[in-house]
């Protein structure tokens, strides 16, 4: 008789498997993203282990590498993390009864495409030996993945040709992760807004403009939402 | 000189470490607590927009502007505006790159723009 931990685990290997194929470029392309600034090879892997979080990652290399003071650094990764507390609610009830260190590796492994794939399952299964085999299998498979393919980049990178602006796949990368997200008008309003106020406002001090940017976009969203819905109802 | 370089290699480290906190603040913030805390509606829906508005306030700047100022012509926007086009027609992950890579490099190296 098999374990319900072990059929947890096949069937998330079964959802997550085809999802996680499409994660080996995003994890080269960050670790040749990574030495792209400087960083070097132990640097850019204790930056995989520590942070675990690809946006996040892409997304505060440019600061790190133009020098941006810490506070901003940590903004930025922050805000661009902020969806993980949604996230992080949606799971909160499914490792309730678990304890503190399998809570705190739940946290550290939850990824965006094991929360796409997973959640649903996840909140209606109740067996926690099930949930628990069926999170942290693919989690920890996503995690070896991701730290092996980036290990690929960060050494991969050194043998491409200094002068080739290689710092030019973290933006190539950030379009590309935005445009899923675009689907939806207040999204679009959003990120105008966001991008054109972080042009706009980059004259100001201690680089706030990003941040300004930033919350001017999230605003301008929210705002956006709430007056297209007003107008449907009507 | 040796001082220097020590001291910006922890710097690197401390800024490491900071981004990773955000990333257990965030995906623990619920998880850890280990209550079964909800997050009020209308934040739940602001915070959706974040990762759109964060993302598009890094790259645009980088797109428009090119030695201080904005420039509606140069090559990375160029090659940014390809990105989006390969990206929203095609699903191979890797185009966008080589396509995005090739066109900067041309128009950088090839057509000394």
């Amino acid at each position: 008789m098999e374990s319900s931990f072990r059929r947890g685990a096949r069937e998330g290997m079964r959802d997550f498997l085809p999802l996680s194929v499409g994660l080996v470029p995003w994890a080269i392309v960050t670790g040749i993203a990574m030495r792209s600034i400087g960083l070097s090879p132990l640097e850019a892997m204790g930056m995989n282990l520590l942070v675990y979080a690809g946006t996040a990652q892409l997304g505060t290399l440019p600061l790190i590498g133009s020098g941006a003071p810490l506070w901003l650094i940590f903004l930025t990764a922050m805000v661009l993390n902020l969806r993980f507390v949604i996230f992080s609610a949606t799971l909160a009830p499914v490792f309730h009864d678990h304890r503190f260190m399998r809570r705190l590796a739940s946290s550290y492994l939850l990824v965006d495409g094991m929360f796409a794939v997973g959640a649903d399952k996840l909140q209606r299964a109740d067996d926690p030996h099930w949930r628990w085999g069926y999170y942290i299998v693919p989690s920890a498979y996503c995690w070896l993945l991701w730290q092996l393919c980036g290990i690929v980049g960060v050494f991969g990178a050194g043998v491409i040709p200094q002068d080739w602006s290689l710092e030019f796949m973290t933006t190539i990368a950030l379009t590309v992760m935005m445009i899923p997200m675009l689907r939806e008008k207040p999204m679009w309003v959003a990120a105008l807004v966001g991008g054109l106020g972080a042009v706009l406002l980059r004259e100001l001090p201690l680089r706030l403009g990003l941040i300004a940017g930033i919350a001017l976009g999230i605003a301008a969203g929210f705002i956006a939402e709430r007056a297209l819905s007003g107008r449907a109802e009507r | 000189m040796i001082e220097g370089v020590m001291s910006e290699g922890l710097w690197l480290w401390l800024t490491l470490l900071a981004i990773g906190s955000t990333t257990i603040m965030t995906r623990g913030s619920f998880i850890l607590a280990g209550e079964k805390g909800r997050l009020p509606p209308a934040l739940q829906r602001a915070l959706r927009y974040a990762p759109a508005a964060a993302l598009s306030a890094l790259v645009v700047p980088d797109l428009l502007l090119d030695g201080g100022g904005v420039d509606p012509f140069n090559p990375k926007l160029a090659a940014g505006l390809v990105v989006i086009v390969v990206a929203t027609r095609w699903r191979n992950p890797w185009l966008p790159f080589i396509l995005g890579m090739a066109v900067l490099l041309v128009l950088r190296k090839g057509a000394g723009w």
